[in-house]
This record gives structure tokens, C-alpha cells and sequence, in this order.
């Protein structure tokens, strides 16, 4: 039990304070206290005004612009009464079910993929979208009543996640086989609500339509609202986890070592990520490669020591936000679809992630 | 003759008999069994003499032609990629051929003389991008990479497609034909147009099937015993290009038929890719045949989009074969 | 705390008693380790030996929580492991599993603070004692220089020295490592295994799962060999390890010399044992 001395030039640890470790900031009072990443919170602090901006962009673009100067009156309703009703009435209600789906969209995607430990596992791959809109599509053909799609495209979700975890034999072990179990379950799903619709008669099959193709153009109010509600819950939830979502990347003997209940944590996970997806596809349909494309932009931003959740939110919410706004001005009159935009944006990124890096490698 | 290739291809050639029959006597319409077998002796009313003969008989070609040909090129790009998941519907290879057509007709070719070409060259573009994503080398080390890749493909050609249809009206009416996949309405004018580009895919495929169960072992094996890996993935891949192609061009992308075939006929005659490939055969159009069967049936009146019943089939099959654990080992 | 006390490498822990008491471990069905009766003596190094599939990572992992038993218990201080709540277990006993895998990125002192998780928690994220026992971890394991590189431009060593650190840091009475020096040259299987002599030599019970049964002769107190899950011989490697164990554990007639050095037991392996064939009951062809 001899105490050699530290190594020269290595500073050791006083009494008393608690140095924080290099890159945080340590918060301590009365024996409470809390670590900052600061790579992680400068990184978070871009995303929300890069965020701002394209609100504030998206607020005052459209076929008729409103400039900037003008736009943030009329959000308070000051101004022009045509700006007020574009700003207001029209664009603002379509941004704010941007953000929302946005931010649930990452943060079911970074939940996925540090559960899974593998990048490629989001909403869209593993069957979550697929299920959701199958059910949303479903409860509009049969249950014509406004709260309905949001609570159906959440047993949708949830039953593609218990298909998918449930065959595969678990969700973290197996990786790739979860992945590609995964696919089978939205293949099939996805299925289901061609099924359903060519059994429809043809003006429900058209108002269930919008959940088949993501877009921002055809949300209902009580989805956003639900929505909203739901990642007022599902947020926090996902920053608590943040912990233990750290750990729950190494291998899950060395998680049970150090005293965690894997299985709890994987099912925390697992159902904020099935409200998240659920509710956003209720609200605005499959989103195509948002939650593998903003967790990716999240995690070069954030630095490898953290599982960026409100990171992946913002960048997801900047990623919905710009698809949107793209799919509104480049082909105007035409509008497409903010989906499509961020499948034609995203696939190429997804098949050059597939052609540089190993899949088997965690986030 | 092989008896193990006997055993399975008798109870394949069995169902083929029934599928066909079951294609020829039901249907979505007032045309019943018996009207319909009436007409197969020989008599029958006209209406049934109509719906039989006129309509039932060239989607039943049709069929069997798509469903060998979809068989075999999944049986044959399995093997190529020495991985049980791969199949030219999940791997974009269909996505290709119908992305390649719908671009044509977009830059204003006519639709009804747009020969099978066309559709084979996207297949083939498709499948190089598949397989280039996956840096395809034959050593089955990333099976999963490969169906990835592939999703990702064909999620972005669809929405492509997707984009070119909201972008122009006349286009999309045109090649609503091309996106989903249908073996309703297609006339035996469709089938001799692609006759040629599929009997090509399959003596190529044929060619190509003593070099490919050689891979089966890995290539450097494949090389000591006098194998050129490379150049029989070429061949393979030609083959793929030209059965997928000629495919998409008769009846539009049919999803899993690639993958549920060549899954069934291993199971039927084992694991040598020669019995496979002749199992496919069979069994190719027994599968797309009972599919559409049941296409006509679910939803009658109606008829449901023949790719929706192959995916709800193909990805039961999917889950299986990743369950298996047997990934790598083809 | 003083600041000397902060700046000890290393401190003297409460040594943990640990034991199994008719322990049963397997999976699906099929006992992997039956009925077993083990001590293993505190502050010092034990090593388990055995046969490939004979039950040692299993043992391991029973012994951490990572497996539950399918009867008996594993007892820690003569109270029953499965009765704990996972966190007290987790500051008492730390695991180092196989072929741990970081991602890619994170910093040597980045993995050893995840050694603190235990004693951490919501609301209680970064504390003094954390800051020492990081840096007690990373004295300990001699990567105070390294402490701030990327865990992958490390050596396989100074990989592995991290890992252990992250359990060191967990500051444990009961250290449990697998096959630590599995991958590593003669070089760094030393640097490991001396951090393994100074850990025992701090009063922690250190418990080791070995392949090779001469390095488990040179550096262990106490050795355990086990054969189909059941202990074959128990007891010190001078006073245990004989030709005839040797040949009833892998088949293999050996010779069994003296270490000039240290005077443990090297075991020298000649040939094969008539054409006995062992049971591998957890053969696993053609899975990956």
C-alpha cells in the first residue's frame, strides 16, 4: 500500500473543490451538482440560433414576401393586417408544427441509434414511420374523428417497435439483425396502408393521403397540439436519460458492471423514441432520413463525449425547417412536399455513410 | 436425373399447375370458377369466354413470365453477393429500372413505344449503385450494409420519382403504370416486347451458374479451382440487370419476389445454387401468380396493387432469413 | 479529504468477502456451471482456468450481476448479490468484460469517468471524491501523460490499462477482469498484469479469467480450474497445477517445470492425450 508520487507536470486534484474535467463546466451547490459539456452547449447554443434564423426566414418567404423588418411585428400582430394574416395566420402555425415535428423526429432518432448502437437505426428504418402512418391511415378511413390519427399512429409506432424489438431477440445485442428486422416490419407495414387505402373509398383514401408522404402542408391543428404535448413529456425524458444513453453505448456487460439497469434504460428509451416518432408522423407523416441526418449533424457538432438530445432536436427542427422552405420556393408554384426534399437530401448522405464508415460502429 | 433436384422441383411444378389454374378460373369480377373452367373445356358464355381468354390468360403469362424472371435473378444476385437478403426490389435494381423510365417519359418519350431498354439500363445503373455502395467484394462480410444500402437507394430514386411526377401532370398519368407494380391489363404485346431481354437474362443467368456455386466457397477458392470471380460477376450481374429490367418493363417493380423465391426453393432442394436456380424457375411464377391471386381477391371488387401482397408475404420471409442466424454463411 | 490524501495513487479499500454457494449458471435451458462452491480469498489475485467453454466468462459474469443464477446465489460479504440494488452492488464490485468497445472519439479520461457512475447521479453529477478517484485511476494505471489522448490512438496496452482504470476508478473491492491480456504482445500483457499485483496489493480481491495456464501460475495467488462447470482443482498454482491436471483439463500431456525466477509453475504442453474428445457444450458453428 505505497503511495508513489504523480507523475511531474500532472496536477492532482485539491481539496475541497471539484475540478471539473477538461471541456465542462462544473455547477456545484450543497453537495448538489451538475457537469456541462461545453463542446456540447456551444454546439447546442448554434443549432438554436441557426434555428431563429430560418424561422425568422421562413416566416417572411413565401409567394408573397413579407421583409424581415415587417415579419416580427406581425407575429405579434402589429402591421399590415395582410402581413399579419400571412405571417400569422398562415406561416406561423406551419413553422411552429415544423419545429415540433422536427424536434421529436431527433430526438427519436438519436434514442434509436445509441440504443441500437448503430447510426442507420432510426424511426424510418427500424418500421416506427411506417407503423405510425399505416395506423394513422387506418383510424382516418375507419374513425373519422380529429384525435384519432394522433393516438392510432402512436399504437402504430409502438407496435412496429415491440415487432421489431420482439423479433429481432432485443434491440441492442443484435444490431444489424434489429436493422434489418426492422425493415421487414416498415416493408410489411407500409403494406398495410397501401391495403387500407385501395380498400377506401376514394375521398377518405384522399384525406388519409398526407400521411402517406411527409409534408407540412396538410398538418391538423390537434396534432400539433397533441404533438406538443407529447415532446413536453418525451424531451425531458431524453435529457434525464442523456446519462445513462452515454453509458448505454459501451457494451452492456460493462453497463450492468457499472450498476444500471440496462433493461429499464432500453425500455425508457425505447418508449420516449415510439412518442416521438408516433406523434410526429400523426402530425406531418413520414419525414424521409430526418432522424438519421440531424443526430449525425448533432454528434459532429456536439463532440463524442455526449448523446446529444437537445442537440439532435435543434438540428432535426433546423432540417424539417429548411426542407420545408426548399420544397416552397424551388419549384414554386409546385410545391413539394418537405419529405421528399429530405429523402432527395438525405439518400445521397446516407449512401455515402454506408460507402465511408463501418456499420457496425456505435454513434 | 438428381433425385434432390427431383424432389424439389415435383411438388414446385405441382403448385405451378394449381397457380395457374387458380390465375385462369378467379378473379376480382362477376367471372366465377366454374363459368371460367366452363370455358376451358371448351364452352362457356362469351362474357366468361371474354374475361378468360381476353384478360386472364396474357396476366397469367405475364406472370409467370415476371415471376421467373424475378425468381432467377434473385437467386442469381444472392449468389453473386453471397448474401440471402439480397433481392433486386430491396437493393434498388427495380427502383432503377422504373426511376429510368419515368425520366424518359418525362423528357417526353412516348410511353406506349418505350421498348424494355430502357428499364434494363436503369436496373443495371441500379444494381451497380447497390453493389458499389456496398463495396461488394464477394467476402459476404456486411450482408446487412448491402440491404441498407440498397433501402436507401430505393428510398431516394422514389422520391425522385416522386418529384418528377408532382413537377409534371401529364408524366405522372403516364407512369403511374411504371411505379406500381401490376400484372393486370397487360396484354401478350407487352410480353413479346420483353420476350427477348428476358430470354437473354436467362441463358446468361445459365451461364453463369457452375462459375457462381463455385463462389459460393469464397473467391479465393473460386480462384484455385480455375474461376475468374470478377468476370462471373459481371456475367451475373448482366443477367440481373436484364431479368429485372425486362421485369420492371412487363408488369412495373414487384418487391420480394427475389428474396421469397430463392428462400423457398433451398428450402425445397437445398443449398446448391444449380438446384436453386432451377427450383426458381418454378416456383418464381407459382409465387407472383399466387399473389396476384390473392390481389384479386382481398379487396373485391377492387383489385390491390400486386406489390403490396408480395411485400406482406416477402417480409415475414425477410424476418425469417435474418432469424436463421445463417447470414453470412451462403 | 486533505490534499494528500487526494494525491495517494492508491488507497486501502474495505476487502469484500465473495463467494457462491451451490451456484447453477446456463443459458436456454443447458447448465453451463452446476452446483458450485467457491471462495475466493480477498486481496488477492484468484485466477480461473479452464478448457474453452468450460464455464469461466460465465462464472464471471454471475459474479457481476451480468447472468443471474438458475439456483444458488453468489454471496458478497454473506449476503445474497441478487438482493442488492444494482448501484450499491456496482461500488463494490467492478467488471471489465471482453472485448469492451468505446466509441470512437472519447479520451482515456472520458472511459475512467464513466468508472464513477455508481457513485454518481442526477443530481449529483461531479464531486471532489470523483476528481480524486479519476485521478487515483489514471496514476494507478500510469496514463496520467495519456489521459487526454482518444482511446483509438492509444496502443492495444494502454487500451486495455484504460479500461482497467475505468474499474479502478469504480473504487471497488472486488475487481473483475476477462481475459484482460487476451489480445496483447509479452510487453503489454506485463503492463497489465502488474497493474493487476498492485491492485491485490491496495487489499482488493481481484478476480481474473485466464487463457493460458502459465501466465495464470506466474501471477495469481489462488487458482481456480474449472472443467464442464464444476471446480477440478482449487488452491495454489504451486500446489495444484501437476501434469495430471494439465490432462484432465485440456487432454494434453505435459511436462510441468519450475519458473527459474519466480518458482511458479510453467506448464510445457507435448502432445495430445490419446484421441479423447472434450465436450464443448457451447459450440456455436457458423453464427456470427
Amino acid at each position: 500500500m505505497t503511495a508513489t508520487a504523480p507523475p511531474a507536470g500532472a496536477t492532482a486534484p485539491t481539496a475541497g473543490t471539484a475540478p471539473a474535467p477538461p471541456g465542462t463546466w462544473w455547477l456545484g451547490l450543497l453537495g448538489r451538482s451538475l457537469l456541462v459539456d461545453r463542446r456540447a452547449l456551444t454546439a447546442a447554443t448554434a443549432l438554436a440560433v441557426l434555428v431563429v434564423a430560418t424561422v425568422a426566414v421562413s416566416l417572411a418567404v413565401g409567394t408573397a414576401a413579407v421583409p424581415l423588418t415587417r415579419t416580427l411585428p406581425a407575429v405579434v400582430g402589429a402591421g399590415e393586417p395582410r402581413d399579419v394574416l400571412l405571417v400569422q395566420q398562415l406561416r406561423l402555425p406551419r413553422v411552429a408544427a415544423g419545429l415540433a415535428v422536427g424536434a421529436a423526429l431527433g430526438v427519436a432518432g438519436v434514442l434509436l441509434q445509441t440504443l441500437a448502437r448503430n447510426r442507420l437505426a432510426t424511426p424510418d428504418t427500424v418500421g416506427l414511420n411506417d407503423g405510425a402512418a399505416a395506423f394513422a391511415v387506418a383510424s382516418v378511413v375507419a374513425v373519422p374523428m380529429s384525435l384519432a390519427p394522433s393516438a392510432s399512429a402512436l399504437v402504430g409506432s409502438a407496435t412496429a417497435a415491440a415487432l421489431a424489438v420482439g423479433l429481432a431477440g432485443g434491440a441492442g445485442r443484435r444490431g444489424y439483425r434489429f436493422l434489418v428486422v426492422g425493415l421487414g416490419v416498415g416493408a410489411a407495414l407500409g403494406a398495410v396502408t397501401q391495403l387500407v387505402l385501395a380498400r377506401a373509398p376514394i375521398d377518405e383514401a384522399n384525406r388519409a393521403f398526407p400521411w402517406t408522404i411527409g409534408s407540412l402542408n396538410s398538418r391538423a391543428p390537434t396534432a400539433v397540439a397533441v404533438l406538443a404535448v407529447g415532446l413536453a413529456v418525451a424531451l425531458p425524458v431524453a435529457v434525464v436519460l442523456g446519462r445513462q444513453l452515454r453509458l448505454l453505448r459501451l457494451a452492456d456487460a460493462v453497463v450492468l458492471g457499472l450498476g444500471q439497469r440496462v433493461g429499464r434504460i432500453r425500455l425508457g428509451v425505447i418508449a420516449t423514441a415510439v412518442v416521438a416518432a408516433g406523434l410526429s408522423v400523426a402530425t406531418a407523416g413520414p419525414l424521409g432520413l430526418v432522424a438519421l441526418l440531424a443526430p449525425e449533424i448533432a454528434r459532429k457538432a456536439a463532440g463524442p463525449r455526449v448523446v446529444p438530445v437537445v442537440g439532435a432536436a435543434l438540428a432535426s427542427a433546423l432540417v424539417v425547417l429548411l426542407a420545408d422552405l426548399v420544397g416552397r420556393t424551388v419549384a414554386a408554384p409546385v410545391e413539394l412536399p418537405a419529405g421528399i426534399v429530405t429523402a432527395v437530401l438525405g439518400g445521397p448522405y446516407l449512401l455515402w455513410l454506408l460507402l465511408t464508415t463501418r456499420t457496425r460502429r456505435m454513434p | 436425373m438428381d433425385r434432390v433436384l427431383l424432389r424439389g422441383l415435383l411438388p414446385a411444378l405441382a403448385a405451378l399447375v394449381l397457380a395457374v389454374l387458380a390465375s385462369l378460373a378467379l378473379g376480382a369480377g362477376e367471372v366465377g370458377p366454374g363459368r371460367a373452367l366452363a370455358v376451358l373445356a371448351g364452352g362457356g358464355d362469351d362474357d366468361a369466354r371474354f374475361a378468360v381468354l381476353q384478360l386472364r390468360v396474357p396476366r397469367t403469362m405475364v406472370a409467370v413470365a415476371v415471376g421467373v424472371a424475378l425468381g432467377v435473378a434473385g437467386a442469381v444476385l444472392q449468389a453473386a453477393a453471397r448474401n440471402p437478403l439480397a433481392e433486386p426490389g430491396l437493393l434498388g435494381v427495380s427502383a432503377g429500372a422504373s426511376f429510368a423510365v419515368v425520366l424518359v417519359i418525362a423528357a417526353g418519350a412516348n410511353a406506349a413505344t418505350l421498348g424494355p431498354w430502357v428499364a434494363v439500363a436503369g436496373a443495371g445503373a441500379g444494381c451497380l449503385l447497390a453493389v458499389g455502395a456496398a463495396r461488394l467484394r464477394g467476402t459476404g462480410e456486411d450482408p446487412v450494409r448491402l440491404v441498407l444500402a440498397g433501402a436507401a437507394l430505393s428510398g431516394l430514386l422514389g422520391a425522385a420519382t416522386s418529384v418528377v411526377l408532382l413537377l409534371d401532370q401529364r408524366t405522372a398519368d403516364e407512369v403511374r403504370f411504371w411505379t406500381v407494380g401490376s400484372v393486370a391489363g397487360r396484354d401478350l404485346a407487352t410480353l413479346a416486347q420483353v420476350a427477348s431481354v428476358l430470354a437473354g437474362g436467362l441463358l446468361l443467368a445459365g451461364l453463369a451458374a457452375r462459375p457462381l456455386s463455385a463462389l459460393t466457397l469464397g473467391d479465393t477458392v473460386a480462384q484455385g479451382l480455375g474461376h475468374r470471380p470478377a468476370r462471373t460477376r459481371v456475367v451475373a450481374m448482366a443477367a440481373v440487370a436484364l431479368l429485372v429490367g425486362g421485369a420492371v418493363a412487363a408488369s412495373g417493380p414487384i418487391a420480394f419476389v427475389g428474396l421469397v423465391v430463392p428462400f423457398l426453393a433451398r428450402a425445397l432442394g437445398g443449398p446448391d445454387l444449380r438446384r436453386v436456380l432451377a427450383v426458381s424457375v418454378v416456383l418464381g411464377p407459382v409465387v407472383v401468380l399466387a399473389a396476384d391471386v390473392a390481389s384479386r381477391l382481398v379487396v373485391r371488387p377492387y383489385e390491390m396493387p400486386l406489390g403490396v401482397v408480395t411485400a406482406l408475404i416477402g417480409a415475414p420471409v425477410l424476418v425469417a432469413v435474418v432469424r436463421s442466424g445463417r447470414m453470412p454463411a451462403l | 479529504m486533505s490534499t494528500l490524501e487526494a494525491t495517494r495513487p492508491a488507497r486501502a479499500v474495505d476487502p469484500a468477502d465473495l463467494a457462491t454457494e451451490r451456484l447453477d449458471l446456463g443459458y436456454d435451458g443447458t447448465l453451463v456451471v452446476r452446483a458450485l462452491d467457491l471462495q475466493l480469498p480477498p486481496g488477492e489475485v484468484t485466477a480461473i482456468v479452464g478448457p474453452n467453454g468450460c464455464g469461466k466468462s460465465t462464472l464471471l459474469g454471475a459474479l457481476a450481476r451480468v447472468h443471474g443464477p438458475q439456483g444458488g446465489a453468489v454471496l458478497l460479504d454473506g449476503r445474497d448479490l441478487a438482493g442488492l440494488r444494482p448501484r450499491d452492488a456496482a461500488r463494490r464490485i467492478g467488471l471489465l468484460p471482453q472485448q469492451a468497445e468505446a466509441p470512437d472519439g472519447l479520451t482515456v479520461r472520458d472511459l475512467v469517468r464513466y468508472g464513477r457512475h455508481p457513485h454518481q447521479g442526477l443530481l449529483r453529477q461531479w464531486s471532489p471524491e470523483d476528481a480524486a478517484a479519476v485521478h487515483r485511476a489514471l496514476a494507478a494505471a500510469d496514463l496520467l501523460d495519456l489521459a487526454d489522448r482518444p482511446l483509438d490512438t492509444l496502443s492495444g496496452g494502454q487500451q486495455q490499462r484504460a479500461w482497467i482504470a475505468m474499474v479502478v476508478a469504480q473504487e471497488t473491492a472486488v475487481v473483475l477482469l476477462d481475459e484482460p491480456t487476451s489480445a496483447l504482445d509479452l510487453g503489454h500483457q506485463l503492463e497489465v498484469l502488474d497493474l493487476v499485483h498492485d491492485l491485490a496489493a491496495q487489499g482488493r480481491t481481484v478476480v481474473l479469467v485466464l487463457h493460458d495456464l502459465s501466465t495464470a501460475c506466474r501471477h495469481a495467488d489462488h487458482l481456480v480450474a474449472l472443467r464442464d462447470g464444476r471446480v477440478v482443482a482449487e488452491g495454489t498454482p504451486a500446489g495444484v497445477v501437476t501434469a495430471e491436471l494439465v490432462r484432465d483439463l485440456y487432454g494434453v500431456e505435459a511436462t510441468v517445470l519450475r519458473d527459474p525466477v519466480a518458482g511458479t509453475p510453467v506448464v510445457c504442453p507435448a502432445r495430445r492425450a490419446g484421441r479423447r474428445q472434450e465436450p464443448r457444450p457451447h459450440a456455436d458453428p457458423g453464427r456470427r
